[in-house]
């Protein structure tokens, strides 16, 4: 790898700028529907769940990163979940701390960010073969993208079911809300809709 | 069978010395946020029992009782005691039973002598949002207020604001509406029965 | 007989009124980016019942015997999904010895069972639940996955029909299949309230 300075700024901001958009891993990579349909009822949750989920990313890509040279093969999978799910049980702990009523609406979705496909498959692809600073860049920028997939996908359901968006009402009252938008039906079509966008956006590009 | 140990150690050294770390991390990080979590638990069921009974200074469990819900399950309920200078001024029990999609849990508040209810707030629920989550509105939870601590009836139409037994259900939300009357229905009369064989009420305490 | 009615509400309300497809939106990460086919849909549902129903059995023992009251309360988390990997892994060690063919077929969605949400998903709800006896945790679990397969059969049929449609282009894979995922969970809200709360 050449060390030049140039390259690796160059390599670090390509790094970010693909979670944030070429590889969002909600839209494009099709990771962590889970928790995207089912906290998305709300800006607030939404988040709250992505800002878990950054902590949660970093941590494991740093660890991961740290120990890339050491791992087994055939054990590689166990020390993720491992690691996953510790950091998850403090990330859990600290809303259950610090923001009880976010903890209790998000209820049993926080310790599923454990099973989320993204952060295994980031530390699978990404932070078992690379070093610490990219790592790091990269679980940043699949984070960001994903708190921002998430909120996107909550501000429109949240406005056209309730309209208010962070609990501020911006809709006149004479609008009525569509409470499907805040029930399962919602949340898949909402979310099939707005990755038909994305296509159709993408393929304009291309 | 040293080779065999030597040779598990050797590949899971890594595992071994992880999840021995982890686990100090997690205890401590546990250990740093129990209290808080703790408090947090406490300050929530305070803040509902504050909003049924304003006057309170303090409350104080009571009793721990055990009741049955509608289905036969037995289920905890604490008993609260809403103190103000001393002296009593109401009673705050939690109940639950089954609701349209889901368990609802509920605090109900009750005067002093278990004679009128004060209020319910609901603790957790899972009903239709826009109907049946009305559950927790004013408009149907001030039908409570002041209505006599005995057996409840729901009513399809009826004057929401005349304070009597009789409860008007929420418009398109009837199987929610029932069954927050029903979970107050049963356990109004078993914990009144058993703090009345307490002796805690019911001999102008 | 009493028993047996809660058993038999348990299970219907958790194939049909909770689906944890529909409902809780559980399941769906690693179906969304596989192929749309039948067999393969029944087979990884039949899969997924197997070690749903060991672990939420496993954990739900876990739980009550050794974890719950205890300061050891605090590791559940990662308990839970050592047992979940540890199921997967004994079903994966099972089928390479006695259907080997079945194993090939299967690929790579063995080790990929142990992230699918349902799972550990079910092992969190069943604890939310209140669940006191094992009799019922088991019924639940393997309704849980009863569900599933039901959920996945109905949504890959669907979706082998839908490659012969018309999709317009953007919508084709993905889009498509959430939006019908989304019709389906309006289907299947018809059923809520079935169980009347008395």
């Amino acid at each position: 790898m050449a060390n030049e300075p140039q390259s690796s700024a160059g390599l670090y901001k390509q790094t970010l700028i693909a979670g944030l958009w070429r590889e969002n891993p909600v839209l494009r990579l099709l990771l962590g529907m889970c928790p995207t349909l089912a906290v998305t009822t709300a800006v607030k949750p939404a988040l709250t769940m992505g800002l878990s989920v950054i902590f949660v990313l970093l941590c494991s890509n740093i660890v991961v990163s740290l120990m890339r040279k050491l791992l087994k093969p055939h054990l590689r999978i166990l020390m993720f979940t491992l690691t996953i799910a510790t950091f998850v049980t403090i990330a859990d702990l600290f809303l259950k701390a610090f923001a009880a009523r976010m903890s209790e609406t998000l209820g049993p979705y926080v310790p599923l960010i454990i099973v989320n496909c993204i952060i295994i498959c980031r530390a699978e692809t990404c932070a078992s073969k690379n070093t610490l600073v990219v790592s790091t860049i990269d679980a940043l920028g699949m984070g960001v993208g994903f708190t921002f997939t998430l909120c996107v996908l909550a501000g429109i359901r949240e406005i056209l079911s309730t309209g208010a968006v962070w609990e501020v009402k911006v809709l006149p009252p004479a609008f009525v809300p569509w409470a499907a938008m805040g029930m399962p039906v919602g949340a898949f079509i909402t979310l099939g809709l707005l990755l038909g966008l994305v296509n159709a956006v993408s393929k304009k590009k291309i | 069978m040293p080779k065999a140990i030597k040779h598990f150690i050797e590949q899971s050294w890594l595992l071994i010395v992880a999840s021995f770390f982890f686990g100090l991390l997690i205890a401590a990080t546990n250990a740093a946020w129990e209290p808080r979590i703790e408090q947090n638990k406490i300050t929530k069921i305070d803040n509902l029992m504050r909003g049924l009974l304003p006057k309170a200074e303090k409350f104080e469990l009571a009793a721990e009782l055990q009741i049955e819900s509608a289905k036969g399950k037995k289920v905890k309920s604490n008993v609260y005691k809403a103190l103000a200078d001393g002296r009593c001024l109401g009673w705050a029990f939690n109940c639950e039973g089954a609701g349209f999609a889901d368990k609802i849990e509920l605090i109900v508040a009750v005067d002093e002598h278990f004679e009128k209810f004060a209020g319910y707030a609901v603790l957790a629920s899972n009903e239709t949002p826009g109907f049946g989550d009305r559950i927790k509105l004013p408009f149907y939870r001030n039908q409570f207020a002041g209505a006599s601590a005995g057996i409840l009836k729901l009513v399809k139409t009826g004057d929401a604001k005349k304070i009597d037994s009789e409860i008007v259900a929420i418009t398109g939300a009837t199987v929610s509406s029932e069954a927050v009357v029903k979970i107050i229905n049963n356990s109004i009369t078993q914990i009144k029965d058993q703090m009345q064989k307490k002796g805690l009420i019911g001999n102008g305490k | 007989m009493d028993t047996l009615n809660i058993l038999l509400m348990g299970f219907i309300s958790i194939v049909i009124i909770n689906n944890l497809v529909f409902t809780k939106f559980l399941g769906i990460c690693p179906y969304l980016g596989v192929s749309g086919r039948i067999d393969m849909a029944f087979g990884m549902g039949l899969a997924v019942t197997f070690v749903v129903t060991l672990s939420g059995t496993l954990t739900w023992l876990i739980d009550h015997l050794i974890l719950l009251g205890t300061p050891l309360e605090v590791t559940r988390y990662v308990c839970f999904i050592l047992v979940i990997a540890g199921a997967v892994q004994l079903v994966e060690m099972y089928l390479r010895k006695f259907f080997p063919t079945l194993y090939e077929s299967f690929g790579i969605f063995l080790p990929l069972i142990t992230t699918n949400c349902a799972i550990l998903g079910l092992c969190l709800f069943i604890n939310l639940w209140g669940i006191d006896n094992l009799l019922e945790a088991v019924v639940l679990s393997f309704g849980a996955g009863i569900g599933f397969t039901m959920a996945i059969c109905i949504m890959a049929g669907i979706r082998e029909n839908l490659n012969l449609a018309d999709v317009p282009k953007p919508l084709k894979g993905a889009p498509i299949t959430l939006i019908t995922a989304g019709l389906l969970a309006l289907a299947f809200m018809g059923f809520a309230g079935m169980i009347s709360p008395s």
